[in-house]
């Protein structure tokens, strides 16, 4: 056995989980109580982080709509362009991001102290394969869990910019809902759906993959938590990138 | 049966096993002696399918392991249960659930057989009053009796014991050895042991290997070791007397 270098371990490890992910998912048996038991779990961990942030980024819209919409005269815009600008992009985004440090971090810190602790070891010693029980529950569930984390964040996002709208400057949420939904017709809101569902697998995948063929002590562990989310900031930026310009050009 | 031939593995320029080959017959209790770091464990984790060697063949029950695909792999792994180090439970269950997991995952008992032989088997390591209780809540040996328990439930053919009572107390490893001997005389399983600790292979052992160098060099039969005049007892006597000249103690 040749030992390897830092980015080609990496490298073979979500490949390896990729081709594994792929070759499990269709074999039984399915975990439907361990999907559901995740999907319960993520939801519960990530739902006050979505919120915050989404909150936090509906406020950051109603300054800089209101203030520079005030300066150019351009109020009656604010309302269509913050809906649009929130859930074409701005949500997706952001979803996508708290997503990879608050869930995809304790997915791979999580399966790699277990790799580290020989619990996965264990599990295969059970001709139980780690990879069924613990990869794929994960993955299944981060996909359904991201659909309701985005649609909780729309709604989040869109209700702090009105009420900070309303409270910095004065705008009735009436001037901001009269043409909020000129722009939204109901393909960019599918396809945010979409976008997001992606994201949450491609995220939730590779910190699945991180952990699962980590190796080392506490300090390794930490550092591939920080390789979790730079890897997946960069996985969640590119996606946005390459499924935006799909759907603008081909939906 | 358990037949290992001409195993090589190496992590880089590290070569562990050197052409090790080993034969263990049914129903003994093998035990692997040998100084920590000396490739004990990367040989177990070859016999369980777990580590794929450089080159060689292993065979249990005559299937190839080392070649097998995935849904082979699992087929034979239901035939070993396995003791790893530190007993590797898992944190979020309980003591019950821990010992229930491999039953419930693979379906194929009720849940009312389940409880009877989850129960069986506490009882036989002694824990059946802990059975509420979480790993963190158990102590070194308490967990170890735990892992034996799930490592048997699937009444595997082949017990694996990966150093068994490394990091215990001399109490506690007396516990586990105890219920290793209890095992050996109520369930006639062949085991294989790997260890470092010297004692154990003298209460426990029908065969006892030496392995050094990547390789087994004497094989001994556990009275021999009993009687403390084995060239394996010699040589972790004298191990220990050279470290203590090394270090002028």
């Amino acid at each position: 056995m040749q030992s390897k270098s830092d980015g080609e371990h990496l490298a073979r490890s979500i490949l390896h989980t990729y081709r594994n992910f792929f070759y499990w998912v269709v074999r039984p048996p399915f975990p439907f109580r361990e999907i559901a038991l995740q999907f319960v779990r993520t939801m519960l961990e990530a739902f006050i982080t979505i919120s915050v942030g989404s909150v936090v980024m509906g406020m950051f819209i109603a300054w800089i709509g209101g203030w520079y919409g005030s300066l150019y005269g351009a109020l009656s815009y604010i309302g269509p362009a913050a809906t649009f600008g929130i859930i074409h992009e701005f949500t997706i985004m952001l979803v996508g991001m708290l997503y990879a440090c608050r869930i995809g971090t304790a997915f791979t810190v999580e399966i790699g102290s277990m790799a580290m602790s020989g619990q996965l070891d264990a599990q295969r010693m059970m001709a139980v394969e780690p990879v069924q029980y613990i990869v794929i529950p994960r993955v299944i569930a981060s996909v359904f869990t991201i659909l309701f984390l985005l649609g909780i964040s729309h709604g989040v996002a869109i209700l702090s910019t009105m009420v900070f709208l309303q409270l910095w400057f004065g705008i009735s949420h009436e001037v901001i809902l009269e043409n909020a939904f000129v722009f939204l017709k109901s393909p960019v809101l599918n396809q945010s759906f979409i976008r997001v569902a992606i994201m949450g697998f491609f995220v939730s995948l590779n910190a699945c993959a991180l952990g699962y063929y980590f190796s080392g002590g506490a300090i390794e562990l930490g550092r591939t938590a920080t390789k979790s989310i730079v890897i997946n900031f960069i996985v969640v930026l590119v996606i946005d990138l390459l499924t935006g310009m799909f759907m603008a050009i081909f939906l | 049966m358990i037949e290992a031939n001409n195993l090589y593995v190496s992590f880089g320029s590290n070569h562990v096993l050197r052409g090790l080959s080993v034969h263990i017959g049914d129903n003994e209790t093998f035990v692997i002696a040998g100084r920590s770091g000396i490739g004990k464990t990367v040989l177990l984790r070859c016999l369980a399918g777990l580590l794929k060697p450089d080159s060689g063949n292993i065979y249990i029950d005559g299937e190839e392991v080392t070649n097998a695909t995935k849904e082979t792999l699992l087929r034979i792994r239901k035939k070993i249960g396995m003791l790893l180090q530190q007993g590797a439970l898992f944190d979020s269950m309980n003591v019950y659930e821990n010992v229930a997991f491999p039953l419930l995952y693979h379906k194929t008992f009720s849940k009312a057989e389940i409880d009877k032989k989850v129960d069986k088997y506490l009882e036989v390591v002694e824990m059946d009053m802990y059975r509420d209780l979480y790993p963190k809540e158990l102590s070194g040996g308490m967990k170890r009796k735990v892992a034996l328990a799930r490592a048997m439930i699937l009444e595997p053919n082949y017990l694996f014991y990966d150093e068994p009572t490394s990091g215990l107390d001399p109490s506690s490893a007396g516990i586990v050895e105890s219920m290793i001997i209890k095992l050996k005389k109520e369930i006639h399983i062949t085991s294989l042991i790997v260890t470092h600790d010297i004692e154990l292979t003298r209460y426990v052992g029908d065969k006892i290997a030496l392995m050094a160098e990547g390789k087994i060099t004497t094989i001994e039969s556990g009275e021999e070791i009993a009687a403390k005049k084995s060239v394996i007892y010699e040589h972790f006597i004298k191990m220990r007397e050279r470290m203590h000249e090394v270090n002028g103690t």
